[in-house]
Order: C-alpha cells, then sequence, then structure tokens
C-alpha cells in the first residue's frame, strides 16, 4: 500500500535509453551560490572525513571541518581554474547526536567560508548536508520507539539543522530494511532481499522522505535524494573483485535492481535530486525520472573499489569521490588531491561536451566495463532503461515493482551470458543466478500474499520487529 | 550507441575469477576428509551439505551408538572443517558457510539435549561494534564462524559505549574481545577500551577489524590486534585462548594469516 504524499512514477521520462549522457537531465536544478546542476554540464562533487581524533568536542570537530577541509577544498578549486564545485559533508555520528553542538557549527562555518570564495572569485558553489541515520532497529526506528538514544527523533532534529543553517542540498543514507538485507546477504536469499529492502525498506522511505522534503520545503533547501548504500554496497563489496569469494556477483547485480525501487521513493515523495553519489542504482532512476544523478567510479578509488570506475560516469551530473579522510599527501592534503583528480576528469566530460562528443565519450567509458562485472552490466544504461520500464510498467506495489526489476535483470545477465562473446559468468555466478531466478519466480502473484509469506518466514531474522515498519 | 563488434574484450580486462577457478568438486574433497561410520558420516553430510532440516533426526539416529561428545567432535565438527575447506579454496562462499552453520548448531543442540554436564566451549570472546557505528554485518559473520568453531560469544551488539565494553570484559573474564568499526571516527573508540582495559588491570588481545579500520593503527595502541576478514577470528581466538598476548599475536601475525604459525 502507497500512502497518498508518494507520487509514484508510472512512465519513463526519457524516450529511449540514447537520450540519458553525463551532464544533462530533463530537470536541471540551480541552487546554492550560482550552482547549475544536470544544465549542460557536469560538476565535481568532493567528499570528505575528518581524522579520528576530530570529533572529540564541537570545536575540534568545526576546525577539522571548516578550517582545514573546507578551506584546502576552496583554495584547490580555484588554483587549478574549477569553474564549479559541490562539497559534500557526510555527518559522523557526533552530528546527529548532538545537532545543536556538534553540527549547526560545521554547517555555519562551511557556508560562511564558501561565500567568501564565491564572492571573491565567482566560482559556482554548493554544499550537500547527508544527515547520518544512527536509528538501530533493535531499538525502534520510528519517534518514541527509542527510549535510549532517541535516534529517530534526532534524525529529524539533524535534518533541520542542517537546513536552517546553511545546506544547499539534504541527503540520507537511510537504514529502513537493513537486519533483513543484511540477513539476505548472508544467507544468499534473494526473496528476503526483495522483503527487506523492495517492501520494509520502502515502507521506512516512506516514513522518512515527505519529513525531509518537508523540512526541505520550509527552508528552501534542494531535497536531494538517497541511496541504498547501507543495503546494496553492501552486498556489492562483499562481492567484491576476482579474488573475493564470499557473494556472488550476480547476487549483488539482482540486490542493485531491488535497491533502485527503494531510492526511488525519495523522488516520489518529492525530492528533485540529484540523489546520492554512492547510489550506483542511480543510472536506473534517472533513466525513470530525469533527475540529475551524482555517481562515482574511478576517482573514488581512495574509498570504493568496484568493477565499474569508469562505466558509471556515462550519465552522472555530478561525480564524486565517495569520501576521502583527511590527512597529507604529497600532492597536498587529500581533498585536494582528490578534487584534483575529479576536476580533471570532469573537465574532459564538459569539454567533450562542448565538442558535442559526449555520446562518444559516454560509450567509452560504459564500454570499458560493460562486461567487467554482472552488476556493471545491469547498470549500463542501455540495461538500467529497461530496468526502469519494468519498474514504471509493475507499478502497482513496491513488490510487484521491484520483483519486476529484480527478474529484468536477472533474465538480462543470463540472456547476455549465453551469447559467445560478452558477459561471462564463473560456475558460483551462474548457479547462484539460476537460483535466483527459480526463487523469484516461486513468489506469489500479489503483495498481500508475499508480506504474509514473508513475515511468516523472517520472523526470526535477528533484530526484525515488523513494529518498525508500522506492521 | 557504438559499434564495439571488434573490441577485444580480453586486452581491456581479465577474469582471473574464471582463470582460476577451482575445478574439484566439494564430494571429492568431502571424500578425503568425512568420516567413515555411516551414522557419523550422515551428521558430517548434513553440515557439509546444509541439510538443517535433516540434522536433528541425523543426531538421534548417531546418538543410538555415540555419545553426544563423540557425535559433535566426529560427526558435526568434521563437516564443518570440509566447510572451512572448501570456503579457503573458494568452491564454498559466504552463504554455504553461514547455512552450514546453522546445521551445526542445530546439531550441537541435540546432541546437548542427551548430555549431562553441559557443554564445554574452547573459550569466551566479547564482541561488539563501536559506539555510533550501526554496521554490525561483519561482527555477525565473525560471531557465526566463532560459534560454529566452538567458542562461546557474547555478542554486545552494535553502537555499544566504551565504558559498556569495559565492563562486560570485567565481569565475563573473556580469553578476547573483539570490536569492528566502519567509520574512521567510530573507531576512534578502540584505544579509549584498551586504556580503560589496561587501567583496571586486564590485559587480553583486543581484535579489531571492520572497513576503516587498518593495521597501522589498531597495532598503535597497547592490546590491539588487527583482522583483515571475519575468517580469522577462529585463528586469533585460538591463539588467545592458548594463552598468547597481544604482543606475541603480532608478532606473528602474518604467519598466522597465512596458516604458518
Amino acid at each position: 500500500m502507497m500512502e497518498m504524499a508518494i507520487k509514484r512514477f508510472t512512465k519513463m521520462e526519457y524516450k529511449n535509453p540514447d537520450e540519458m549522457v553525463f551532464g544533462e537531465a530533463k530537470y536541471p536544478l540551480s541552487y546554492g551560490l550560482g550552482q547549475k546542476i544536470g544544465a549542460g554540464h557536469v560538476v565535481p562533487e568532493i567528499n570528505f572525513a575528518p581524522r579520528p581524533d576530530a570529533g572529540k568536542n564541537p570545536e575540534t570537530l568545526r576546525r577539522e571541518y571548516v578550517d582545514y577541509i573546507t578551506k584546502d577544498i576552496l583554495e584547490r578549486a580555484v588554483n587549478i581554474g574549477l569553474p564549479a564545485v559541490q562539497l559534500e559533508n557526510e555527518h559522523i555520528w557526533q552530528m546527529v547526536n548532538d545537532p545543536k553542538r556538534f553540527e549547526k557549527p560545521v554547517v555555519e562555518g562551511q557556508k560562511a567560508l564558501m561565500e567568501k570564495y564565491h564572492n571573491e572569485y565567482g566560482i559556482a558553489l554548493s554544499i550537500r548536508h547527508t544527515i547520518a541515520d544512527p536509528r538501530l532497529c533493535e531499538k525502534g526506528l520510528r519517534p518514541g520507539m527509542d527510549k535510549e538514544h532517541s535516534y529517530p527523533e534526532k534524525v529529524i532534529e539533524a535534518a533541520e539543522v542542517a537546513c536552517e543553517n546553511g545546506a544547499d542540498v539534504l541527503s540520507i543514507e537511510s537504514m529502513g530494511g537493513k537486519e533483513v538485507a543484511d540477513y539476505a546477504i548472508m544467507n544468499g536469499d534473494i526473496r528476503a532481499w526483495l522483503f527487506g529492502i523492495g517492501y520494509l525498506g520502502a515502507l521506512d522511505m516512506e516514513w522518512l522522505w515527505p519529513q525531509l522534503v518537508d523540512i526541505c520545503k520550509r527552508n528552501k533547501v534542494i531535497a536531494g535524494g538517497d541511496t541504498n548504500c547501507a543495503g546494496a554496497n553492501t552486498s556489492m563489496f562483499m562481492a567484491g573483485g576476482y579474488l573475493d569469494k564470499d557473494v556472488a556477483r550476480t547476487f549483488a547485480a539482482v540486490t542493485r535492481a531491488i535497491a533502485s525501487t527503494r531510492t526511488l521513493i525519495a523522488w516520489e515523495a518529492g525530492a528533485t535530486g540529484p540523489d546520492k553519489d554512492c547510489g550506483y542504482e542511480g543510472p536506473i532512476l534517472k533513466a525513470i525520472a530525469g533527475r540529475p544523478t551524482a555517481q562515482e567510479g574511478k576517482n573514488c578509488t581512495c574509498a570504493h573499489n568496484d568493477l565499474m570506475g569508469n562505466l558509471i560516469a556515462q550519465v552522472c551530473d555530478l561525480w564524486s569521490n565517495e569520501s576521502v579522510e583527511y590527512h597529507a599527501e604529497f600532492g597536498g592534503s587529500s581533498v585536494q588531491c582528490w578534487l584534483g583528480s575529479l576536476g580533471y576528469e570532469v573537465a574532459l566530460m564538459n569539454t567533450a561536451k562542448q565538442l558535442k562528443q559526449d555520446k562518444i565519450l559516454r560509450d567509452l567509458y560504459m564500454n570499458t566495463d560493460r562486461y567487467r562485472s554482472p552488476e556493471a552490466f545491469i547498470l549500463a544504461y542501455d540495461n538500467a532503461y529497461k530496468i526502469g520500464e519494468a519498474i514504471v510498467a509493475n507499478s502497482k506495489s513496491y513488490y510487484d515493482r521491484a520483483k519486476a526489476a529484480a527478474l529484468t535483470a536477472a533474465t538480462l545477465i543470463q540472456e547476455e551470458a549465453s551469447k559467445k562473446n560478452g558477459l561471462r559468468l564463473s560456475k558460483m555466478e551462474a548457479d547462484t543466478l539460476n537460483g535466483i531466478i527459480r526463487d523469484l519466480n516461486s513468489l506469489p502473484d500479489s503483495e498481500g500474499k508475499f508480506v504474509e509469506w514473508a513475515l511468516k518466514e523472517y520472523k526470526k531474522v535477528p533484530m526484525f520487529n515488523p513494529k518498525n515498519y508500522g506492521l | 550507441m557504438l559499434d564495439t563488434s571488434n573490441v577485444n574484450y580480453d586486452e581491456i580486462f581479465v577474469r582471473y575469477d574464471i582463470v582460476s577457478e577451482s575445478k574439484e568438486k566439494p564430494e571429492t574433497i568431502a571424500a578425503k576428509m568425512l568420516p567413515k561410520d555411516p551414522l557419523l558420516k550422515k551428521v558430517a553430510e548434513d553440515v557439509l551439505y546444509m541439510k538443517w532440516k535433516d540434522i536433528e533426526a541425523s543426531v538421534k539416529e548417531a546418538l543410538a551408538k555415540y555419545k553426544p561428545e563423540e557425535v559433535i567432535d566426529k560427526g558435526l565438527v568434521k563437516g564443518m572443517d570440509v566447510v572451512g575447506e572448501l570456503y579457503g579454496r573458494g568452491i564454498y562462499y559466504l552463504p554455504h558457510v553461514m547455512l552450514a552453520a546453522k546445521a551445526m548448531e542445530l546439531g550441537v543442540k541435540e546432541a546437548e539435549k542427551k548430555m549431562t554436564t553441559a557443554m564445554v566451549t574452547k573459550g569466551t570472546v566479547v564482541m561488539h561494534v563501536a559506539e555510533g557505528d550501526p554496521h554490525d554485518i561483519g561482527k555477525n559473520i565473525a560471531a557465526v564462524l566463532l560459534r560454529s568453531n566452538g567458542y562461546s560469544v557474547v555478542d554486545m551488539g552494535r553502537d555499544v559505549p566504551v565504558d559498556d565494553v569495559v565492563n562486560k570484559v570485567v565481569e565475563t573474564s573473556p580469553h578476547m574481545v573483539t570490536g569492528t568499526a566502519l567509520m574512521t571516527t567510530t573507531m576512534a573508540a578502540f584505544p579509549k577500551i584498551a586504556e580503560r582495559l589496561l587501567e583496571k588491570g586486564v590485559e587480553l588481545p583486543f581484535v579489531c577489524a571492520g572497513g576503516a579500520v587498518n593495521r597501522a593503527y589498531v597495532e598503535s595502541f597497547p592490546l590491539g590486534v588487527f583482522a583483515e576478514k571475519a575468517m580469522q577470528g577462529p585463528t586469533l581466538a585460538a591463539k588467545a585462548v592458548e594463552g598468547w598476548d597481544y604482543k606475541k599475536i603480532r608478532s606473528n601475525w602474518d604467519e598466522l594469516m597465512s596458516g604458518k604459525a
């Protein structure tokens, strides 16, 4: 069942996959200090993490974020001539646990410094504040349930503090459904994933995002979007590279397709993009909704090692480094070095746009990794578009569209792997994929029957409490 | 879209996982390791092939002939040994290990019903995820592996304050304590835990692991022992139970992790 606050997508905003390219979205955005996103160019998005001891007290944290990190970024951006930069501050636990003391001075301080550089040099600047989601399902995900920490209440308070004190974009990496998703990964159970992320996670998004959108509207802040980092990236990183043997990469690919139906709900609740960089499901979301997407790949290897470093740049509007801990490198501080890396890649993309070679570059990016892993394959923009079509064509329930996304992804991989050239699967990948298709096809037709079955089947999953999802 | 029909993808990336894929079948490896006695073999196979629905019946049948300790040591544990071998060779993946461990746990419970005294575990491990950190999948996997290897686990959960960890260690006197963290800012709790344990005169290996955690950091404070993967837990626990202190584990870490110590 979907709430009225959620207006779900029932058609594709792009007429065909070839229309999609980096640096252009159907619904571009203007915000911050002269920033334009999805409006004909790509913007680098630099993300950072403070050093371990920086969170000792509010002043040490403010100094780390403002006087060191933000100043270093802005200096380097001007120094190498970047026309535009977006900063992203992924809040640490202290900032959500005690927003007024830890979060407010950082948010205010970063914006003040950005205004100084914008006024002095005219550089387009903006900042995304990504509030932390420390909610614990064993304590309660909804207000009034967590008597020990009050995390659900604090998440909302942290969003308000960010929006009232200088955020241009608000995002979150929400955690709903993670306990069942973790169980699904550990046990190789795609039906549990469908329940955890496709259904429970969707219900949590439905609770969370209308509130965040409301806070953003009141403060004239862009409601960016979410990511299933907590779920699909756990799956992707455990599947890992060619030496990793914990999770089959076909499993990770299908979990990604399902995750896209969850992440989409932020936009269905009124958020406008850009979504979060670590949501590798972004190409599917952009194909459906035409909104700007932040992505990360080869220039985020400081934090993430994935098998689609080039491919995932194909349709991005912001290009990110994911995160880097602040420390010294030979070429300056870490944030300066990784901003340089992002900035030059984005310059390549934007030159390609000026010379009208952007679709060639898009296809070069995409083809280098198209067959490197099943997950890269389903996120190639033509396949992402097909998954998007399956989602909008099955929009009558969260379950229907998540299952359709999963089966479409699984079938695309299976068909491609049966061809002579192109995508190859290891024995474990192929066996796992066959099991996934069998399991998905064994599920009931209606959401009601599925939920009834899943609540019994997964009632003993550690820490799972249906009350967290209003069930 | 570009015409890519002439692209030779082998020049662009190599699927080393397929190149090095093991050709051996689980059955071939199992045949060399499983017990010969048909009753114990069935118990071991139920673990190996993750038949958690069958295992209680198989254990009951074995208990008619063998003592519960024998069913555990010569049946269930042998099955798990094969699972470990297959996982080490990349033939089994994590879900196989988790489902085999589930079968093992059910089998042990069934055997324990016939025991006159409580089951003696190899040792006790206190586990937690750092304060402010909700990421616990690594800790949960490690807990399953420790339990299925015969250790008793005191699982404190996630987002656990420093003092709670210290108090639990003092209260339960484990052989080893573990902490995991995904984020650099949350791992800052680990040296504080080590410091307070030492203040209370408690010295034991404190195994630290997780996404943001690295060996240099963990070895920068007393008690700290780094673990890269969940499967290293039982190896480290075995040494802690043997009486190795954190300094000895650290100085033999490379050999331990490569199975040479």
